[in-house]
């Protein structure tokens, strides 16, 4: 075993323990909602298996770009996924039988539903736990992480991962649903363009850590597109999370669109303030 | 072509996922294939009474969900009969019955529900 050469088992043990705090810190808010169990065993099975791909591949967009190990191969990010998602799983079922979610009274649909649904989440966090709460003195950010300065095309899956992180909090409440159908139209386009504003304010404005380094715009035009481009994939982002939700159910098309503004904002801000932070 | 690095507990760790995240999937594909789009079906079995506090009478129901579907604020109705006559008659709210699933809840009754038959049914439900 020991030609084999990798990390020690103190280091690698060290490693899921970092993983383990940081799925719990972005996810128990939503294990602690009502509304994520009870997605869990509302959606239909298909709509469970997509939920699983997006979240792979959401895994695989945080540790190809978020992480701090860009020298990385896909197939290692690949196996790093795997292991968050099963980690992820694990640690949901526990904490949902501790909190009394599941148990004897649940039967396995009911349950595997709700455990999976959570497990995404926590997984996700996983992922972001290793990579922000890293000691530091692995890698020194100033040498290896200025010649990998991610493209454009990493540079979206990851203002996408960090959309989503920031979304999924609030998206399966009520709330989105009744702000959106409360609310008049032109107080919505007033969220918009608070959102579009905010984006440009973070991405090239106020100095933001790192901003410099990830989002350069050479000229206003630049700046103008990044922004837009910005929002546009926080309004994908939540738009899909809104629909594995099910809160586009038998609902009319002003009201799909009235919810993604809704979500649209704190997605925005996830998507330029989360990106830069999960690149720090 | 260099192998990923990894130590014996790493790959432990990942097979262990690998099983779990591929099990996960197998079964959910699995459903989603054969199950067929069937609304809430509700089947509702009333346990054996007990004797309850001041001189009331305690029947447990078990509310099962045989549907593909899950069932939201489910409304069941529990009637006492002796011959056609009804003698009292109990209610029960379920917020949530999920598919293939099961929910227990109470109801309880002034008369000893040994007297009569148990007829128990679910009135409405929402398909969320």
């Amino acid at each position: 075993m020991a030609a084999r050469s990798g990390p020690e088992i103190g280091e690698s043990l060290r490693e899921y323990g970092r993983g383990l705090a940081g799925g719990l810190i972005f996810s128990l808010p939503l294990l602690y909602t009502m509304e994520v169990w009870w997605a869990g065993f509302i959606a239909h099975p298909a709509r469970l298996l997509l939920y699983v791909v997006v979240i792979f591949l959401l895994l695989l967009g945080y540790n190809r770009y978020a992480g701090m190990r860009h020298d990385a191969t896909w197939l290692e990010v690949a196996i790093d996924s795997v292991e968050e998602l099963g980690l992820g799983i694990v640690t949901s079922a526990l904490t949902l039988y501790a909190i009394g979610r599941i148990g004897r009274h649940t039967t396995l649909d009911e349950a595997m539903g709700t455990i999976l649904v959570e497990g995404g989440l926590v997984a996700i966090g996983f992922s972001v736990g290793t990579a922000q709460l890293g000691a530091g003195g692995q890698e020194d950010e100033g040498m290896g992480g200025r010649q990998q300065r991610v493209r454009f095309a990493g540079q979206l899956v990851i203002t996408f991962c960090g959309a989503v992180l920031f979304a999924a909090n609030v998206a399966p409440t009520e709330e989105i649903l009744v702000i959106a159908v409360e609310t008049a139209p032109e107080r919505l386009l007033l969220l918009a363009a608070a959102s579009l504003a905010l984006s440009a304010l973070i991405l090239y404005f106020s100095d933001f850590a790192r901003a410099d380094r990830f989002a350069q715009a050479e000229s206003k035009r630049q700046a103008l597109a990044g922004t837009v481009i910005t929002y546009a994939i926080a309004l994908v982002a939540s738009a899909g999370i809104l629909w594995f939700f099910g809160r586009f159910d038998g609902q009319s098309a002003a009201v799909m669109i009235a919810e993604t503004v809704v979500l649209g904002f704190p997605a925005s801000l996830g998507g330029s303030a989360g990106r830069l932070l999960l690149q720090s | 072509m260099n192998k990923p690095h990894k130590n014996a507990l790493e790959w432990s760790v990942f097979f262990v996922s690998a099983i779990i995240v591929l099990a996960t999937i197998g079964s959910l594909a699995w459903s989603a294939i054969s199950d067929v789009d069937s609304p809430p079906d509700l089947s509702i079995v009333a346990g054996k009474a007990l004797p309850g506090q001041q001189g009331t009478h305690r029947v447990p129901l078990l509310v099962r969900n045989l549907g593909n579907t899950t069932a939201q604020s489910v409304q069941v109705e529990v009637i006492l009969r002796r011959g056609a006559e009804e003698v009292e008659r109990g209610e029960l709210t379920l917020s949530f019955v999920p598919r293939h699933s099961e929910r227990e809840g109470w109801v309880t009754f002034r008369n000893d529900p040994r007297c009569c038959e148990i007829q128990a049914r679910a009135v409405s439900y929402e398909s969320p």
